[in-house]
């Protein structure tokens, strides 16, 4: 899953996607998709919709990523929040609050817990390791569903991989390498949460899903949705950008 | 023969031998002591985890809304934007005549940063006037003072301020998801640090005047998660709680009650342990003593042989005889209780009242979650006195049967010709 998130919060990429080769092996395949919805660098904007059984957020928010490793986000509405941002640096997570202009550093026992009230979690932000490096990929089908052809792959954590997730299926389309829906399951193979990707536009030169909803199984309620709405790939960005003096910083390119 | 001559001569004989009879009668007396002090220190030490267990955080009785547990979650309150209401739920409270005090609280969870160190922990939020009536953590301060009612202050579990690196006067860093979805954040002067002697308390727990904390949740300020409720005598918390059900139907939205035999059921199998404890050592430290007491008889009864033989060949029953040596074991008996009792009564009260300090010798341990500070605190086992009371007679005469049997069935002929 978490290549996805990042792909999604950090989306990146050479759209080298053109044309989804033949006789690739389900692994071949993960990793390309990873591969496509990550650049080496990006920026973009995004709206977050979230909303729970007792409250709805919608949150502006601007993110800088440079390949798996960096990833800076930073809230600009509603005002009440603006200016909150979130570093990510290698497997760390810092936070910096406006409001009484301080920077905490997230412990690690908190990465399992909501990231900024949304059905994401911080862990979804950390995760570094690629699909592909930590679960075994199977095929589960092959051919087309509603008349479209597409993939769906059954992913199984490796033994010694240290993930969340018993198992993830997870459904591509075909002709364009786009992800359809993942299904994310517990350690005891009940259904936790699922991600539907849809929208498909071509921003920053290339064709992205727009819009990620994650739903939590338990909570069929509530949601949490993930809206681009610019998106630029490859973009003039080092590590130098991703400092603790950065995240304080006011917001800008 | 009456029976009243047999006493005597019962009586009498018990002195032929005195340092024998005296050593049985303190071996009787020693037994008393041990199952009457036993039970007594094990009732107390039961009553001390039970008032630890309840006392340092949970209080002895909880009042939630219906549906706050067990997920505890943070919407899940009583009251609202009206203070009002939860005043009249305090006042209904501990109008209870089994009531001595009650807190509102607020929970809430989230970090504590300071500097490049951060802690996750619980964040309660109490009323700092009320509170320390009904749990002990603003009363186990090591350093600093409790949090002033309004003031933005925390106070800091040991270990959490050890983990931080802070003092108290300095600044952290406090975050909390707020009922809106926001993320509350503001900064908090460290006002003290306790130590409750909990491990997870003191690494976990902070406290916060309630009304900041409710401020920082985005809460309103009339909200509350619980009243935690102090009753003296905890065995009258489930009572309570029926009572209270009534009494707080409709101030409020339905609210759910949790005596601490429900919050912390695991304590209430500890006590009834207590009593299978007391019947084991009954039978173990009496069943002993049947023994020290038969060979003392068997003792008796054999040295005096010929005198029985006497007895039975002058015309005495047989049934006289059985008669004088259960009553020389009554009698028996009956020393070792008066001693038993003489020496166990004032321990009890020495104990009962200033307790001997173990502490120095074993430390401080905790038992099921509970902190035990190992005294020789007693509580006054008065069944048990009567039943150990009882037990000892029985023993006695018990222990007194076969050798009477066998006194009563000496051959005279035989025995008073040396044979």
């Amino acid at each position: 899953m978490t290549a996805r998130l990042r792909a999604l919060l950090a989306q990146g990429l050479a759209l080298l996607a053109a044309s989804p080769l033949a006789a690739q092996t389900p692994r071949e395949i993960i990793d390309r998709v990873d591969q496509l919805l990550r650049g080496q660098s990006s920026r973009g904007t995004i709206t977050m919709e979230v909303v729970t059984e007792h409250w709805s957020r919608r949150m502006e928010m601007r993110i800088w990523s440079l390949g798996t490793e960096y990833a800076l986000i930073r809230i600009t509405a509603p005002a009440k929040d603006a200016g909150t941002a979130t570093l990510k640096a290698g497997s760390e997570i810092w936070n910096y609050l406006p409001h009484v202009d301080r920077t905490i550093k997230l412990p690690s026992s908190l990465m399992g817990a909501s990231w900024m009230g949304s059905h994401f979690t911080n862990d979804d932000l950390v995760k570094e390791s690629r699909m592909i490096d930590d679960y075994d990929i199977a095929m589960g089908y092959d051919g087309p569903r509603d008349g479209v052809p597409v993939w769906e792959f059954v992913l199984t954590p490796k033994p010694e991989a240290a993930v969340v997730w018993g198992k993830i299926e997870e459904q591509i389309r075909k002709a364009d390498l786009m992800p359809v829906w993942a299904r994310f399951y517990d350690d005891q193979g009940k259904l936790a949460r699922t991600m539907t990707s849809s929208d498909y536009r071509v921003m920053g030169g290339r064709l992205v899903p727009t819009r990620t909803l994650i739903r939590p199984a338990d909570k069929p309620n509530e949601h949490t949705a993930i809206v681009y709405r610019e998106l630029e790939f490859n973009v003039a960005l080092d590590r130098s950008f991703f400092s603790l003096r950065r995240l304080q910083s006011t917001p800008g390119r | 023969m009456n029976a009243r001559l047999w006493w005597h001569l019962a009586w009498r004989n018990l002195g032929r031998n005195r340092r024998r009879s005296m050593i049985t009668a303190a071996g009787l007396a020693v037994g008393y002591f041990s199952v009457v002090a036993m039970v007594g220190w094990f009732n107390g030490l039961i009553g001390d985890m039970i008032t630890n267990g309840t006392a340092i955080l949970t209080g002895q009785l909880q009042v939630h809304a219906a549906r706050y547990l067990p997920d505890r979650t943070v919407y899940e309150t009583m009251g609202g934007a009206d203070p009002a209401v939860v005043t009249r739920l305090l006042n209904r409270v501990t109008q209870d005549p089994a009531v001595s005090a009650a807190a509102p609280r607020v929970y809430g969870g989230g970090l504590v940063s300071s500097g490049g160190a951060t802690a996750a922990g619980v964040f309660l939020g109490v009323d700092p006037e009320r509170e320390p009536r009904v749990s002990r953590l603003l009363q186990s301060l090591v350093r600093g003072v409790a949090p002033v009612p309004g003031a933005r202050q925390i106070l800091l579990g040991s270990e959490m301020a050890r983990i931080l690196g802070v003092e108290p006067g300095a600044e952290v860093v406090v975050v909390a998801p707020a009922v809106d979805g926001s993320m509350g954040n503001d900064l908090f002067t460290v006002s003290g640090v306790f130590r409750s002697g909990l491990a997870d308390l003191d690494r976990s727990f902070a406290l916060l005047p309630i009304d900041a904390l409710r401020n920082l949740m985005a809460m309103a300020p009339g909200q509350v998660h619980e009243i935690a409720v102090a009753l003296p005598d905890p065995w009258q918390a489930p009572n309570a709680a029926s009572r209270l059900a009534q009494t707080l139907a409709g101030v409020d939205g339905p609210v759910a009650l949790q005596p601490w035999t429900e919050l912390r059921p695991e304590l209430v199998e500890y006590a009834q342990l207590s009593s299978t404890f007391q019947w084991i050592l009954l039978v173990i430290v009496f069943g002993m003593a049947i023994f020290g007491v038969a060979n003392t008889m068997l003792m008796a009864t054999y040295e005096r042989r010929h005198e029985f033989a006497l007895l039975l060949a002058l015309g005495t029953s047989p049934r006289g005889i059985v008669g004088s040596v259960l009553y020389e074991a009554m009698a028996l008996g009956a020393i070792g209780l008066a001693v038993g009792v003489a020496v166990t009564l004032p321990v009890l009260v020495w104990w009962h009242n200033a307790p001997p300090d173990l502490t120095p010798l074993f430390g401080d341990f905790t038992m099921i979650g509970v902190l035990v500070r190992l005294t020789l605190r007693v509580e006054y086992p008065w069944g048990t006195m009567v039943q150990a009371a009882v037990a000892l007679f029985t023993t006695a005469a018990f222990a007194a049967l076969y050798p009477a049997w066998r006194a009563a069935r000496v051959a005279p002929a035989d025995t008073l010709a040396g044979r």
